[in-house]
């Protein structure tokens, strides 16, 4: 291991770019580190934001207005503001409010409101392609369960859900692209990630270009996983006559 | 069809729901006469002139973001259509790099990478840093553009160019008055749309010391020192961009029905 990074950091002086940064222990360290938190990161927001889209989006389908309308209205807010805003609205304005209101014992860590932040974000995006996808089920199959007398719940998770997630898994997957791109947004409220990490290298030691090529390596590698899951859910999911 | 449709429901909406709006504008105002007193929406008066010059700049940087990322995009978008694989393949790749690296990396990349002054001729210019963030947003704007217009050129149908061909056009001539003006039609709500998204995107703008609406809303929240306050900035951010970005994604989906059936 030791032995192929000299090689490589050799090479890349060829190259003019100094890579010295990774000999040295501690600042790999924190490299590693930020790359494992970026990864907990996306992790945790892809799972949260999808609950957060199928909940939603069975609100926007469930034909009550009670539960439609204030959903509409998240989803408009959430899409028509930055996430930086939303993120600073939850960090620096909801987290104050908590921290008078309980103290020092404040369940939230700045990471647990970068996962609720993107994951609602997201959820919001996810929402309107389920949206797009409960609809779009034809309404023969629809009364050929209702006359299986399955009941509203059984209908949404049993026939809707199965059959809009194969509808909606591409701009699904457009969207999980786009929720690993962003959590580099997580740097900005200090939490340790890749982006945050090389921040803190490249203030020391001025190397921003070779830090830069590594974080767009590393995101690119990232977002081409998703893909490929994307790709191969698509494919195992692939149902005649449903989707693409 | 669906033109006369929608006009209608447009027109319907503020007399359909006119005794609600009433009673919304009442107590706007009511809630207004009393907030007016309070200390909170002193400091938010006396600090909003700071906002909008810092909403300002955030608009700036987003139009001068979509005219370079436009240009450069149509540029990149043609050359992704050249039958030449020498011309394409650059253009595939400009596309697939910046349309995968995270806005931030590129602000970042862009601000901290480009030098703080250009020599040209012997003359210095500043390069201030929200042209160096504009550089940051054009880049992934452009790649998004050559997508949209390849896309714009692909769902032209392929009778038209055969038909077109038929009737001896070359292929320049093909593009300048047969799908090129069928496709900035076709181009229009996802420009509108991607517009949107970059204004948002120049939120981003703070984290590089531009002082944009949120850098001085920090500056606010931190100089005032109050909780209410701190929400009430917070708030009036989220209201800012929602009262810009929502018209235009209106517009957008309006838009969209209305050449849906072309």
């Amino acid at each position: 291991m030791g032995h192929w990074l000299e090689l490589f950091v050799h090479w890349a002086s060829g190259l003019g770019l100094n890579y010295g940064f990774l000999l040295d222990a501690f600042q790999r360290g924190t490299l590693g580190q930020g790359a494992l938190t970026t990864l907990l990161l996306c992790a945790f927001t892809i799972v949260g934001s999808l609950l957060a889209g199928v909940a939603l989006a069975a609100m926007l389908t469930s034909g009550n207005p009670w539960l439609a309308k204030p959903a509409r209205v998240f989803i408009e807010v959430t899409r028509n503001t930055p996430t930086l805003v939303q993120l600073y609205c939850a960090f620096l304005v909801l987290n104050m409010l908590l921290t008078q209101a309980v103290g020092a014992a404040n369940p939230l860590t700045p990471f647990a409101w970068v996962v609720i932040v993107i994951s609602l974000h997201k959820g919001a995006f996810h929402a309107e392609a389920l949206r797009a996808g409960i609809e779009a089920v034809p309404g023969v199959t629809l009364e050929a369960a209702s006359s299986l007398a399955f009941s509203k719940r059984q209908l949404l998770w049993n026939v809707q859900l199965p059959l809009a997630l194969r509808f909606a898994l591409p701009s699904l997957i457009n969207n999980l692209i786009d929720l690993v791109k962003m959590t580099a947004v997580a740097s900005a409220i200090a939490v340790g990630d890749i982006t945050y990490a090389a921040i803190m290298i490249w203030t020391q030691s001025d190397n921003v270009l070779e830090l830069m090529i590594l974080i767009l390596g590393f995101f690119g590698l990232l977002s081409f996983f998703v893909n490929c899951v994307g790709r191969l859910l698509e494919a195992r999911l692939r149902m005649p006559g449903y989707g693409h | 069809m669906a033109i006369e449709a929608s006009g209608v429901v447009m027109r319907a909406w503020p007399r359909r729901h006119l005794g609600k709006l009433f009673l919304l504008i009442g107590l706007g105002a009511a809630l207004l006469y009393f907030a007016l007193q309070s200390p909170v929406s002193k400091a938010l008066l006396q600090w909003s002139p700071a906002l909008a010059r810092g909403f300002a700049q955030n608009i700036v940087i987003s139009l001068v973001a979509i005219a370079i990322g436009s240009l450069l995009g149509l540029l990149v978008g043609a050359l992704a259509l050249s039958p030449l694989r020498g011309l394409r393949w650059p253009a595939r790749i400009w596309v697939q790099c910046f349309r995968n690296a995270p806005w931030l990396v590129l602000i970042y990349f862009t601000t901290y990478v480009f030098p703080f002054e250009l020599r040209i001729g012997g003359v210095y210019f500043a390069f201030p840093d929200w042209l160096k963030v504009t550089i940051g947003l054009a880049l992934p704007a452009s790649a998004n553009i050559a997508e949209i217009f390849r896309g714009a050129v692909a769902s032209i149908p392929a009778t038209q160019w055969e038909a077109a061909r038929s009737l001896a056009f070359t292929r320049g001539q093909i593009f300048r008055s047969i799908i090129l003006p069928q496709c900035f039609k076709r181009m229009l709500p996802p420009w509108m749309n991607l517009y949107a998204v970059i204004t948002m995107g120049t939120a981003l703008a703070s984290l590089v010391g531009v002082h944009d609406v949120i850098d001085t809303a920090q500056i606010a929240s931190n100089t005032v020192n109050k909780t209410g306050f701190t929400v009430v900035i917070y708030l009036s951010l989220l209201a800012l961009f929602f009262a810009y970005c929502y018209p235009i994604s209106r517009l957008t989906q309006a838009l969209e029905r209305r050449y849906a059936f072309y």
